[in-house]
């Protein structure tokens, strides 16, 4: 176990690694995406221009450059996301403070939308599989359809004009100003945006359990466990469902560590300050320092979800060894 | 607008504010009001959203960007002098003595410009006791020449003043140029007579900066990338949280202002300090303003009508709502359509051909279907089709009927254009079709956001029959304005920029379009106007001369008065008619659209925007 995790964890660092340079040189190599000259606006003369590339270390050597971002990734206090380095190139504001500011609101995005999709996809998928065939598989089953089938932003839009501008069941788009996190979910101005996040993968997370779970009840055990003299309902949730729901927690932890890295399109419809939020507005200003920022810590939510689900898959299934 | 290649936040608010932008003749309607007194009017909160935060979280020293300058001018920060906020007709490209007791003393020769300060002036929190004076402008105009403190800003405008850019080179330790003989006077030595000078001192970075200390920027001190987050200010209205402010320990240290929250929202409360008895420019209607930032655009035009919010800052107001607004009687008084003073236009580079022959480049005026390319913008309330190059507020309207490729219905005339085209030498054969190689596959660069790609396909077909093609790459936008700038990019054509004034003279346009002190690096003089031949060469070109106006550019910043706007109407004439760096083709509007607890309105000529501080609403 712990050589598995140690192994486990330089791969993640490798991953890291591999992923910041990427962005890096991608950021480099960007036409026109010399950041000097985007900052210094309507400069006069070359001087003001190389006088910015100074200041943002753009003078120095490619390797040092990007020496200087990798040590802002290494979590040590003093050097993660150091403010010297991982400033907005736009507004000049910190990485780290503006990242920490808005991490709460998408985790709250991520793991509301998670709960909902859960709550959802998982019935839907039971109820079809059990009842394959029936009026309840193929309402289910359109469900999905229709669900996987829906763009966000379009879906997300469609709930707003629905739900808030014509029917005023709903809260307009955006927090409060000066709300909190508590304050902002009372006034139900997350209930939109989780179901435009979870209602794409509820209805991917129904296909998928009801598919495990026809297949999960062909299985020996299965038709071993009914042998037995099992109830259906005991067969079907005590041993079908455990095998079935194994790959969702793996589908589960991938998501939702996605999700922590911003989601993109909600957050952006939706006016939530989160990860996502500032990313795309990062990404059309070509600034890089959040980009980098952004794209790492959402590499590190994903790779560490991906830790976190292989080593709990154990847990869920007995085949599985750590080695 | 401004071209602040702060690329992608000038352009976002070219294609953001001026998008609307439209003409004359188009669906206008003039301010909002109810008739109320100003007393009636005053109070409230205006709720306004932005798409995006303001570019350079509110430094002054940086901040290069209308919507930002819209937020000083109403209510953060006052200068020597300063606009009324409301549009060109009722006087709102003109300034006003503001900070300033009157109209500055100039010498005879126009070296010297002599400021003399309003008396009882206080800062807001936390400098409440504080007046200001005269060496505080003084400080406000070492750090404009900082390169550590101005990035992105437009400190070029104040190389006029003698010593400044040997401050901001490192070479002397202050201006020799400005001195404060007492509290109240500022005395500016200039290197050359500028006679727009009280415009450049009605712009934000000249706005004073409190003493704190012994420290050299006084309050800025420490703050080189964030003072706007601690911003004292001078007008009607502070950040939110302003009394919290503490300048005494190191900057490090010190917490930013609350009412500020970068990308994320903004909150203005009353400053308890400004005195209306000082300030006559400024009806400061609202108690407080607040503002959030991101959204979707239809989502937030929606929340205006529906009235959760007053008004969006930075949008542009969706076609279906433009046409709603226009059509239904209830909801006409809520749509303000303005000029925005900015110019749409295709640019040529002179030194690629074929466009080193002013005949093809003629040949383009003529062929060019403006009315197809306002249409596809969203049609006569978006822009009034240009015959010219300046706006016509910046010629004091001396061009207004003018238009030397005047076609029917602005749809452009092929028969006109082959006969230019016939005088071409790429045209050998004198049948109005270009025959040269040099035709082909024109590389052309414009901006792939809508209504632009629409535009190209146009400008393909018109050009289509004088025998060239266009080899079109549409390009994000920033990138857009980016390779256009650059001379070593080689391009023939830009088809997708668009300028707006910095201030409301006409060296604004003349200045960084067509002088050659907007070549590249600077900007942002796409047609590389008055490049010498080793420029040219070192940029790859094989074209050994192109026109110059440097000259008549010179000419125009010394005139004043009258002399001033005929001297930019020649040099629009000139370039029109003999040099054609050009085809302008929309002067843009901005239409706004409110909430129905808007209760007053003004339009801010200056900004191009609404003007806050004149913005009152129910409640109130």
């Amino acid at each position: 176990m712990g050589r598995y995790l140690v192994r486990r964890v330089l791969f993640l660092v490798l991953v890291l690694f591999i992923v910041s340079l990427l962005t890096f040189l991608i950021f480099v190599k960007l036409p026109a995406g010399d950041p000097a000259r985007r900052a210094v606006g309507r400069s006069t003369t070359p001087q003001q221009i190389e006088a910015a590339r100074v200041a943002f270390g753009l003078d120095k050597p490619l390797y040092v450059q990007y020496g200087r971002f990798a040590r802002g990734l290494v979590p040590i206090p003093g050097w993660f996301l150091d403010e010297k380095v991982y400033y907005s190139y736009a507004n000049f504001v910190s990485v780290k403070e503006e990242l920490f500011r808005r991490l709460p609101v998408t985790i709250t995005l991520a793991v509301g939308a998670a709960f909902i999709w859960l709550a959802m996809g998982i019935p839907i998928g039971i109820i079809s599989a059990v009842k394959r065939g029936s009026f309840w598989d193929r309402a289910g089953m359109l469900f999905a359809l229709v669900g996987v089938s829906m763009p966000v932003f379009w879906l997300g839009q469609l709930l707003l004009y629905a739900f808030w501008f014509k029917l005023r069941w709903a809260p307009k788009s955006g927090l409060e100003i000066n709300a909190t996190i508590w304050e902002s979910i009372a006034q139900g101005k997350f209930i939109l945006p989780w179901i435009t996040l979870a209602f794409t993968s509820a209805a991917f997370y129904a296909r998928m359990v009801r598919g495990n779970l026809i297949e999960t009840m062909g299985d020996d055990y299965i038709r071993t466990a009914r042998a037995k003299g099992l109830s259906e309902r005991r067969v079907i949730y005590k041993h079908g469902l455990r095998g079935a729901l194994t790959p969702v927690v793996t589908m589960l932890g991938l998501d939702i560590g996605a999700l922590l890295g911003g989601a993109f399109i909600t957050e952006t419809l939706f006016a939530m300050p989160g990860i996502g939020q500032w990313a795309v507005q990062a990404i059309a200003t070509n600034d890089f320092p959040i980009v980098m920022g952004v794209t790492i810590v959402g590499a590190l939510f994903i790779a560490a979800a991906n830790l976190v689900v292989d080593v709990t898959y154990a847990f869920l299934d007995p085949r599985v060894r750590y080695t | 607008m401004k071209r602040s290649l702060r690329f992608i936040a000038f352009v976002a608010v070219l294609g953001i504010v001026a998008a609307a932008c439209g003409g004359n003749g188009s669906t206008s309607s003039s301010s909002t009001d109810t008739g109320s007194s100003s007393a009636d009017l005053s109070g409230g909160t205006l709720k306004m959203a932005m798409l995006a935060d303001v570019t350079a979280a509110f430094d002054p020293q940086k901040e290069y960007y209308s919507v930002t300058w819209e937020y000083y001018r109403c209510c953060l920060l006052r200068t020597l002098m300063s606009y009324k906020g409301v549009p060109t007709a009722e006087g709102g490209a003109e300034i006003f003595p503001d900070l300033a007791a009157s109209e500055p003393e100039v010498s005879a020769d126009g070296l010297t410009w002599t400021f003399t300060l309003k008396q009882g002036v206080n800062y807001g929190d936390p400098f409440g006791d504080v007046s200001v004076t005269a060496g505080d402008f003084i400080r406000a105009l070492e750090r404009t020449a900082d390169p550590a403190a101005n990035t992105g800003g437009y400190s070029f405008y104040y190389s006029v003043i003698k010593g400044f850019d040997d401050y901001a080179g490192g070479k002397a330790d202050t201006i020799s140029g400005l001195s404060a003989p007492d509290d109240s006077t500022l005395v500016i030595e200039l290197t050359e007579p500028t006679g727009d000078l009280g415009y450049r001192f009605a712009m934000a970075t000249t706005a004073p900066i409190p003493p704190s200390g012994d420290a050299k920027y006084g309050a800025a001190e420490g703050h080189d990338r964030n003072y706007g987050r601690f911003l004292v200010a001078t007008g009607p209205y502070q950040f939110q949280g302003a009394a919290d402010l503490d300048f005494t320990g190191p900057a490090k240290d010190q917490t930013p202002v609350a009412g500020y929250v970068p990308g994320r929202s903004i909150v203005l409360e009353r400053n308890p300090q400004w005195d209306a008895a000082t300030d006559d420019l400024r009806p400061a209607y609202p108690d407080a303003i607040e503002v959030t930032i991101g959204g979707d655009n239809n989502d937030l035009y929606n929340q205006v009508s529906s009235g959760d919010i007053d008004f969006v800052v930075d949008g542009a107001v969706p076609p279906n709502k433009i046409k709603e607004y226009t059509t239904d009687p209830d909801l006409q008084n809520r749509l303000n359509v303005y000029p925005s003073d900015a110019v749409r236009y295709v640019s040529f580079n002179l030194a690629v051909p074929p466009f080193d022959d002013v005949h093809v480049r003629k040949a383009i005026n003529w062929a060019l279907d403006k009315q197809g390319f306002r249409q596809v913008r969203g049609g006569e309330t978006t822009g009034q089709i240009a015959g010219h190059i300046w706006v016509n507020s910046l010629e004091n309207n001396l061009l207004s009927d003018y238009n030397p490729y005047a076609t029917p219905n602005d749809s452009g005339d092929q028969q006109q254009a082959m006969d230019e085209m016939k005088q071409s030498k790429y045209d050998k054969n004198g049948d109005g079709v270009c025959d040269d190689p040099a035709c082909e596959n024109i590389l052309t660069i414009t901006d792939r956001e809508d209504p632009y790609p629409d535009q190209a396909a146009i400008l393909k077909d018109n050009l289509s029959p004088l025998g060239i093609t266009l080899d079109v790459k549409e390009l994000e936008r920033g990138t857009m304005y980016n390779k256009c700038n650059d001379a070593n990019s080689q391009h023939a054509m830009c088809a997708g920029p668009a300028w707006g004034k910095d201030y409301a003279d006409g060296y604004t346009f003349g200045g960084p379009l067509f002088d050659s002190s907007g070549l590249w690096e600077s900007c942002c003089n796409y047609s590389l106007l008055g490049a010498t031949a080793d420029q040219l060469s070192g940029w790859g070109y094989d074209v050994t001369s192109v026109p110059t106006v440097d000259a008549k550019v010179d000419e125009c910043s010394a005139a004043q008065g009258d002399a001033r706007f005929q001297c930019w109407a020649d040099l629009d004439k000139q370039l029109m008619e003999e040099v054609v760096p050009w085809v302008p083709y929309l002067f843009d509007n901005s239409v706004d659209i409110l909430s129905p607890n808007v209760t007053n309105y003004s339009f801010d000529q200056f900004a191009g925007l609404a003007a806050f501080d004149h913005m009152a609403v129910t409640g109130g």
